[in-house]
C-alpha cells in the first residue's frame, strides 16, 4: 500500500467576495414572532403562546405548558382549529421546530393545500404517507373503496423523535405555475429535510392532497396548520418567500477559439473556429475540441426585476469569466467563481468565457443566480450534469443485526478511531467507542454509508445515514473519582483502562467488555422493544470505591418524574431503571450539566430519542 | 481521414498489438509450468483479501477489507464451501491461526476471533492489544505473524500528510514493529517502516518487505530483528520512548540525509525530486554511521521484481519441484510473484531474485499453502490500481509436475557466482562467455520517492567451468562489489535436451559479503567468447521500433511494462492510450524525466521520474508509442 493519490485538483475553489456580504444577500429571512399571534389568523383558542412545553413519551395526547413566549401549542379541546398565518405565499423555503405529544398528530399545509404530515411514528419501521414527514395522500370519493386515497408519497426512511423531543422540518416548496389562469407546471416539494435527513426530493404534487383548505389550486395562500387532530408545538418557524422573477438569458450565440489562454485574448485578432447561435449556454457544442480552447457565449440577459442578484460560474478544467452590461462582474477565475451585480430591469448584454486548459476533466459550464427573493436558478443547460468525482454510494443496510467497524468523524472534527458502529433490522443504531467504553452516538433510519471507506483507497471511515444524536467528544463512560464533585476526566490515562472487545449474542448483538480501575465492565447494549432507543446494561465485578458513570453530559439537564431526564434542549431522555439503590447527581460545569451515578454491581438505563 | 477509417484503425489495433504479443516463442513460459486457478465464490462475494491462512484441516480463512472473514471449506475442490465467520470487522489486513483460535489485525487492534457455541461462527471478538491510531487514510496495519512461541508481530503504515511524499508517524507505534503476547503485554520491536505490507515469518524468524517510496528506494526483503532500524526515519519519533528498543535518533539520520522538505517560490510545499548530478547516501554507506541500520537480504530491484512487494512465504518441502524451500514474495501492483533463493554469508543473509510467475488478475498482498502443496493468492487493489483485469480475488497456483528450465540457485563466490540450473545445460553455450553478462547497481539512501539505480557499472564475466553432469556453471566476475545489487543476465544459455532458453534468464544477486575461499584459476575455466564485440542488451536498431517484439527488450530494462500494457490499463494508460495524445516524441522524451500525473486522473499512481534511460533509448521508445496511433 502505497502513494497517496495525487491531488489533481489543482484549482482551488476561490470565492470572490466574503461570505457574510453574500448571506445578507441571499436570504431575506422572516422569523414568526412567537410573541403574539399577530402572525396568524383563524386562530382558534386551542392555539397558544406558552413559554415551555412537555409532552411525556408515555402519555396519550398530553402536552404540559409554561407560561411565556416563543413557542405556539395546540392544546384542543372544545376548539380545535387550524391555524393559518397571516401572509401569504408561492415558492418558499420554511423550517421550524415541532413536539408531538403522544400519538399526535398535525401537518404542514404549503398553501393551505399541500401536507407534509406531522405524526408520532417514533416506533414505526416502515413509515407510510401518513406518518411523520409523509406527504400525505389525495383523495377522491368517487373511486371505488380502498383507492380513493392516493398520490401519498413516503418518507425516505423513518428519522422521527420521541413525543415530547424537538424535532426539526425543513422544506423547500414550489407553487404550482398558472398561465391565462390555466395551470401548467405542478406544485413541488423541491426538498423535504426532518431532523437533518433527507427525506422527499423533487416530489411533484398534481394536487391539494386530503384535508386541505379549499380544493382549487393558486399562486398564492397561507401556511396552514393544522390544529384538529392532537396536541402539538412549534417554535423557530422561519421562511423565505421567492417571489422575484428571474432572470432569463436570450439571444446566446458563442465563438470557440483554439489556443491555451491564461487571460482574456484580444478577440478581433483570432478566429474563431466553430461560431454559432444557440438556444441555451452549454458546453455541449458539436466538435469542441477536449482541451486548450475559449469558447465566448455573448447574448442578453433580460432582468425583470430590480436588485442585487448573485451569479455563479463553473467552468471545469479551466478559467471564467462573467460580464453583464459591459462590465465585470467576475474577472478571470479557476473552476468557480461568483459575485453580485446591482442590475435595472431591462435586456442587458451579457458575455460567458469559459477557457479549459487542464486535460483531464470533460468539459463543462454552469452558469446561475440567485437574489434575495430568488431561489439560484439555472441559466445555464441544467441537463448536462458534471462528471466530478462521482463514486456509487456504498450503502449498507441492517437487515439483521449487523457490526462495522470503522473510523467515525464526529462534529468539531473529532475522529473517533476505535469505533464499533452497532446497527439493527429496527433501524435504530448507535456507535460504541472502545477506546472509551461509552456510545458516541445514537440514530434511527438508514444505517451506514461506507462509501468513504471502501470507494478507491478509502479513508477507513463510515458515516451514519439517518438522523443522529451526538453525545459529544468521547470521554470514558466509567471513572474513579475522589467525590461526587470531582472533575471527569477526558481520557483514560492512569486508570488501566484495557479495551477486552466484545461479545455477540445468539441474535448477533454484542455485549462491549472492557477493564477499568482493575474493575471488569460488561456493557451490553440493546435496541429496545418498540424502538424507542437502546438500553445500556453495565455489569461490573471487581469495583472500587467510588467508581461513577458518566450518563450524559450536555447544555441542560432536566429530572422529570419516574426516573426519566431530559437531555439538551429537549433533545433525547434517559431513563434510569435500575440503579441498585444509587441517585445521580447532577452538577454544572463551565456552565454546562453533567450527570453522573455512582456504580457498584449494575446499572440499566435507556436512551431514548 | 474518414470518421468510418479511423474507427477500423482503432479497433483493429489492439489485435495487432496482441499478435505481436502472443508471437510464438519457442522457449518454454512460466505459465506452461505453473497454472493460476480460480477458487470459485458466490456471486457477488468482494474478496478484497487481506489475510489468508490455512487452518490445519486445510481450510482457508480468508479476511477481507469489508471486514468478512470466510472460511473457505475444501479449497482445493471444485466447490469449495464459504462459510461466514465474521464480520463487520474494520479493514482486516492479516489474519493467522492459533490453537483453535483466529487472529486478525484490523486497523486499530489485534484481535482474537473463537467461535465458542460451535455454530461456524465468532461469537468472541476480543481485542489482544488496542494501538493508537491517528485515523488518518494511509495507516494500515498489517498481521498478525506468529512466532515460534506463540507470541505475535504486527507492523504499523505510516500515515500520509497532505504531502504525502513526507510519509508521517503521528501516533506512537505507527512505522514500527510491535510484538505482542496473548496476555496483551506489547513491547516495540523495530521501526524503519514505511508501507510495511509484507510481513513474513520464515523459518521462525520476522521478515518484512516494504514498500517504495520516500526514503525508501526499492522494495527488499529484510529480517527485522529487534532492535533495527530499517530506514525510513519517521518512526525515529518514538525512538526516545522508555521501552524502544531502537536506539536511534531523527537527527542522526537527518545529520547525514536532507529531509528535501521544500518549497515553492510562493511558499507552497513541493515534493523532491531525484537530483541527477548530487552527492548521495546509499544504505550501506549509512549503515557506518547508524549500525542498528539493516540491510535488505535481497533487493527486488523496483519496477522489475514488483512496485509494492507483500507476503513473503516459503515454499514447503516437497512443493513446487526444484524451488522446495526457497522463498516467493508476490507484488500487488504487477500481480506477479517472485522467486528469492537466499543464503547466509559471513552471518548475514543475501541472496537472488528472479521473476516467477505473472498474471494473476488483481494485486497480490497475501499468500498462503495450501495442504496439497498448491498455493493461494489473495488479491486486491484497493484503489492503487495493478496489472491484470479484476480489482481483487482469490486465486490458486498449481505446479503441473512438470521440470521448467530455470537457475535454481545462484551463489556467491570469492571471484563471481555459482550458477545452479534444474536442467543440464547445453555445453555449447554455457561455456561461451557471451552466454553471460553482468553489471551491478545500488540505489540511494534519500527523502525523495524512491531513487534511480545508480553507480552502474559493467562486471565483464572472464570465465565458466561448468560441472561433468551440465548441472551448475561457476563463472568469474570482475569488479564484484560488496553489497551492491549484481545483475546476471543468462540470455545465451540453453538446455541439453530442447535447447529452451531459460524461462527466466535474469536474476538479481544482493552481494552483502563476498565470500571468502579459493578463487578459481583461469587454466580451469573456460574463456571461449564467441561474441567478437560486446552484445548489449536491449541494442534495437531504430528502424525496427514499429514492433513491440523488437522494443519490448528496451521497455523490460527500463521497468517501463513494470506499470504499461501496450494496449489495456494497468498501473499506468496503456502505451495505445499514450499515443492518442498525440505527444510529440521531444514530449514523450521530457515527460519521461517530468511526468505530468495531473494528465490521468484515472490513475492512482503517479508515474517517477525516468531520468536512468538514456536519450537514444527514450527516442526509440517514443517513437515506437507514437507509432500506435493512426494519426501519424
Amino acid at each position: 500500500m502505497k502513494r497517496k493519490k495525487n491531488n489533481y485538483c489543482i484549482f482551488q475553489t476561490t470565492f470572490l467576495f466574503a461570505g457574510i456580504f453574500i448571506s445578507q444577500l441571499l436570504f431575506a429571512q422572516t422569523k414568526i414572532d412567537l410573541t403574539n399571534m399577530n402572525a396568524f389568523k383563524h386562530a382558534g383558542a386551542n392555539w397558544q403562546i406558552v413559554g415551555n412545553v412537555y409532552a411525556d413519551p408515555g402519555k396519550k395526547s398530553k402536552l404540559t405548558i409554561k407560561e411565556g413566549t416563543g413557542i405556539i401549542a395546540n392544546l384542543p379541546g372544545a376548539a380545535h382549529e387550524n391555524l393559518t398565518t397571516a401572509f401569504e405565499h408561492g415558492d418558499m423555503d420554511v423550517e421550524l421546530d415541532y413536539m408531538m405529544a403522544k400519538s399526535s398528530n398535525s401537518g404542514i399545509y404549503l398553501q393551505g393545500r399541500y401536507e407534509v404530515q406531522l405524526l408520532d411514528s417514533w416506533e414505526v419501521l416502515n413509515p407510510g404517507p401518513g406518518d411523520n414527514g409523509g406527504i400525505y395522500e389525495r383523495w377522491d370519493d368517487t373511486r371505488l373503496n380502498g383507492q380513493k386515497g392516493y398520490e401519498g408519497a413516503a418518507p425516505r426512511q423513518n428519522v422521527s423523535r420521541a413525543p415530547g423531543l424537538w424535532q426539526h422540518l425543513k422544506i423547500s416548496f414550489q407553487a404550482p405555475r398558472f398561465e391565462a389562469g390555466k395551470k401548467i407546471e405542478n406544485a413541488r416539494m423541491l426538498r423535504v429535510e426532518l431532523n437533518g435527513v433527507l427525506i422527499h426530493e423533487n416530489e411533484a404534487l398534481t394536487g391539494p392532497t386530503r384535508s386541505s383548505m379549499a380544493e382549487d389550486e393558486v399562486a398564492s395562500a397561507p401556511l396552514l396548520i393544522q390544529g384538529d387532530h392532537g396536541e402539538v408545538a412549534f417554535r423557530n418557524i422561519v421562511y423565505t418567500k421567492f417571489d422575484q422573477k428571474g432572470p432569463w438569458i436570450s439571444s446566446i450565440k458563442y465563438s470557440v477559439f483554439k489556443g491555451k489562454f491564461e487571460k482574456e485574448p484580444d478577440y478581433k485578432k483570432l478566429i474563431p473556429v466553430i461560431k454559432n447561435n444557440a438556444i441555451v449556454v452549454s458546453s455541449a457544442i458539436a466538435g469542441l475540441p477536449k482541451n486548450q480552447f475559449l469558447v465566448r457565449y455573448t447574448g442578453v440577459v433580460n432582468i425583470q426585476e430590480a436588485g442585487e442578484y448573485l451569479f455563479f460560474i463553473k467552468t471545469e478544467g479551466g478559467s471564467g469569466v462573467l460580464k453583464i452590461n459591459n462590465s465585470t462582474v467576475i474577472p478571470w477565475i479557476e473552476e468557480n467563481g461568483k459575485a453580485s451585480a446591482v442590475l435595472q430591469p431591462g435586456a442587458l448584454p451579457f458575455e460567458f468565457i469559459y477557457s479549459k486548459q487542464v486535460d483531464w476533466p470533460q468539459a463543462f459550464v454552469n452558469l446561475s443566480v440567485s437574489g434575495s427573493g430568488l431561489r439560484q436558478t439555472q441559466l445555464a443547460d441544467a441537463g448536462i450534469i458534471s462528471n466530478g468525482g462521482s463514486a456509487d454510494p456504498i450503502l449498507i443496510n441492517a437487515e439483521e443485526n449487523k457490526i462495522l467497524r470503522s473510523f467515525m468523524d464526529l462534529p468539531g472534527g473529532t475522529r473517533v478511531t476505535h469505533s464499533v458502529n452497532v446497527g439493527s433490522p429496527d433501524n435504530v443504531h448507535y456507535t460504541y467507542d472502545l477506546n472509551k467504553g461509552t456510545i458516541i452516538q445514537v440514530w434511527r433510519g438508514g444505517f451506514l454509508d461506507a462509501t468513504p471507506m471502501w470507494n478507491n483507497r478509502g479513508d477507513g471511515s463510515s458515516r451514519p445515514v439517518g438522523a443522529i444524536q451526538y453525545f459529544g467528544n468521547p470521554v470514558p463512560a466509567i471513572e474513579k473519582l475522589g467525590d461526587d464533585k470531582a472533575v471527569w476526566s477526558k481520557d483514560t490515562l492512569g486508570s488501566g483502562f484495557r479495551p477486552k472487545g466484545y461479545v455477540l449474542d445468539d441474535k448477533g448483538r454484542p455485549s462491549f467488555k472492557y477493564v477499568t480501575n482493575n474493575a471488569f465492565i460488561n456493557d451490553a447494549v440493546r435496541v429496545l422493544e418498540n424502538r424507542q432507543g437502546i438500553q445500556r446494561t453495565i455489569q461490573i465485578t471487581n469495583a472500587p470505591e467510588n467508581l461513577y458513570m458518566l450518563l450524559a453530559e450536555d447544555i441542560e439537564i432536566e429530572a422529570l418524574p419516574d426516573n426519566l431526564y431530559l437531555i439538551g434542549d429537549k433533545a433525547w431522555y434517559l431513563k434510569i431503571q435500575d440503579a441498585g439503590g444509587a441517585m445521580p447527581v447532577i452538577r454544572k460545569n463551565n456552565g454546562r450539566s453533567e450527570m453522573i451515578i455512582p456504580v457498584k454491581s449494575k446499572l440499566v438505563y435507556s436512551i431514548l430519542f | 481521414m474518414p470518421t468510418f477509417f479511423k474507427y477500423i484503425l482503432l479497433i483493429t489495433m489492439p489485435v495487432v498489438g496482441l499478435q505481436n504479443l502472443a508471437q510464438a516463442q519457442e522457449s518454454a513460459r512460466e505459465e506452461d509450468y505453473f497454472k493460476i486457478s480460480k477458487v470459485r465464490s458466490p456471486e457477488g462475494t468482494l474478496l478484497e483479501v487481506g489475510g489468508l491462512c490455512t487452518l490445519p484441516n486445510g481450510d482457508l480463512a480468508v479476511s477481507t477489507r469489508r471486514g468478512d472473514i470466510f472460511i473457505v471449506e475444501n479449497p482445493t475442490a471444485g466447490k469449495p464451501y464459504f462459510r461466514k465467520f465474521a464480520s463487520g470487522l474494520h479493514e482486516v489486513l492479516g489474519i493467522a491461526y492459533k490453537n483453535g483460535a483466529l487472529y486478525c489485525a484490523q486497523r486499530g487492534e489485534l484481535t482474537k476471533l473463537v467461535d465458542t457455541n460451535m455454530d461456524g461462527k465468532a461469537d468472541v471478538i476480543e481485542t489482544v492489544y488496542a494501538w493508537p491510531i491517528s485515523g488518518n487514510y494511509h495507516e494500515y496495519s498489517f498481521g498478525p505473524k506468529i512466532a515460534p512461541d506463540g507470541s505475535f508481530f504486527v507492523t504499523l503504515n505510516l500515515g500520509f500528510p497532505d504531502v504525502w511524499w513526507h510519509a508521517q508517524s503521528f501516533v506512537p507505534w505507527r512505522g514500527w514493529t510491535l510484538h505482542i503476547y496473548e496476555d496483551g503485554r506489547m513491547e516495540p520491536w523495530a521501526t524503519g517502516m514505511r508501507s510495511p505490507c509484507g510481513i513474513s515469518m520464515i523459518d521462525g524468524e520476522l521478515f518484512y518487505t516494504d514498500n517504495q517510496g520516500d526514503w525508501v528506494g526499492s522494495g527488499s526483503l529484510m529480517p527485522v530483528k529487534k532492535g533495527a532500524f530499517t530506514g525510513h526515519p519517521s518512526g525515529l519519533k518514538w525512538a526516545g520512548m522508555p521501552n524502544s528498543p531502537v536506539k536511534v535518533s531523527i537527527e542522526q539520520v537527518f545529520s547525514k540525509v536532507n529531509p528535501r522538505i521544500e518549497y515553492s517560490p510562493s511558499g507552497r510545499p513541493v515534493k523532491p525530486e531525484n537530483l541527477e548530478k548530487e552527492k548521495f547516501m546509499t544504505l550501506y554507506q549509512m549503515k557506518q554511521y547508524v549500525p542498528e541500520l539493516q540491510l535488505p537480504a535481497v533487493w527486488l530491484p523496483h519496477g522489475i521484481f514488483g512496485i509494492s512487494n507483500s507476503e513473503a512465504v516459503k515454499i514447503p518441502k516437497g512443493a513446487f519441484g526444484p524451488f522446495e524451500e526457497q522463498i516467493l514474495i508476490a507484488d500487488q501492483g504487477q500481480s506477479k510473484i517472485m522467486r528469492v533463493f537466499m543464503e547466509n554469508i559471513n552471518g548475514e543473509l543475501q541472496g537472488c531474485a528472479w521473476d516467477f510467475r505473472s498474471g494473476f488478475q488483481s494485486g497480490i498482498v497475501r499468500l498462503a499453502w495450501g495442504n496439497d502443496g498448491s498455493l493461494f493468492a489473495g488479491e486486491t487493489n484497493r484503489g492503487w490500481g495493478s496489472a491484470g483485469d479484476a480489482n481483487e480475488g482469490l486465486q490458486r497456483l498449481i505446479w503441473n509436475k512438470e521440470l521448467p528450465f530455470e537457475m535454481r540457485t545462484v551463489k556467491a563466490m570469492p571471484d563471481g557466482f555459482e550458477i545452479e540450473f534444474t536442467q543440464p545445460v547445453d555445453k555449447k553455450y554455457a561455456e561461451d562467455l557471451a552466454s553471460y553478462s553482468v553489471e551491478s547497481f545500488i540505489y540511494k539512501y534519500q527523502a525523495v520517492y524512491g531513487s534511480p539505480p545508480v553507480n552502474t557499472q559493467k562486471c565483464p564475466v572472464k570465465g565458466v567451468r561448468l560441472s561433468a553432469d551440465g548441472m551448475k556453471a561457476r563463472v568469474i566476475v570482475q569488479n564484484l562489489r560488496q553489497y551492491y545489487i549484481h545483475t546476471i543476465s543468462l540470455n545465451g544459455i540453453r538446455d541439453k535436451v530442447n535447447s529452451y532458453s531459460l524461462v527466466h534468464p535474469v536474476c538479481y544477486y544482493t552481494l552483502n559479503n563476498i565470500p571468502k575461499g579459493a578463487k578459481l584459476s583461469i587454466n580451469e575455466v573456460s574463456v571461449k567468447n564467441s561474441a567478437s564485440k560486446n552484445v548489449t542488451d536491449g541494442g534495437v536498431p531504430l528502424s525496427s521500433v514499429n514492433s513491440y517484439a523488437a522494443i519490448k527488450p528496451l521497455l523490460v530494462k527500463y521497468t517501463c511494462i513494470a506499470c504499461h500494457n501496450p494496449d489495456k490499463k494497468q498501473v499506468g494508460p496503456g502505451f495505445m492510450e499514450i499515443a492518442k495524445r498525440n505527444y510529440s516524441t521531444d514530449k514523450i522524451l521530457s515527460l519521461l524525466k517530468k511526468p505530468q500525473p495531473q494528465n490521468w486522473p484515472d490513475y492512482a499512481t503517479p508515474m517517477p521520474p525516468m531520468p536512468q534511460v538514456p536519450t537514444t533509448d527514450a527516442k526509440k521508445i517514443a517513437i515506437w508509442i507514437n507509432s500506435l496511433d493512426d494519426k501519424k
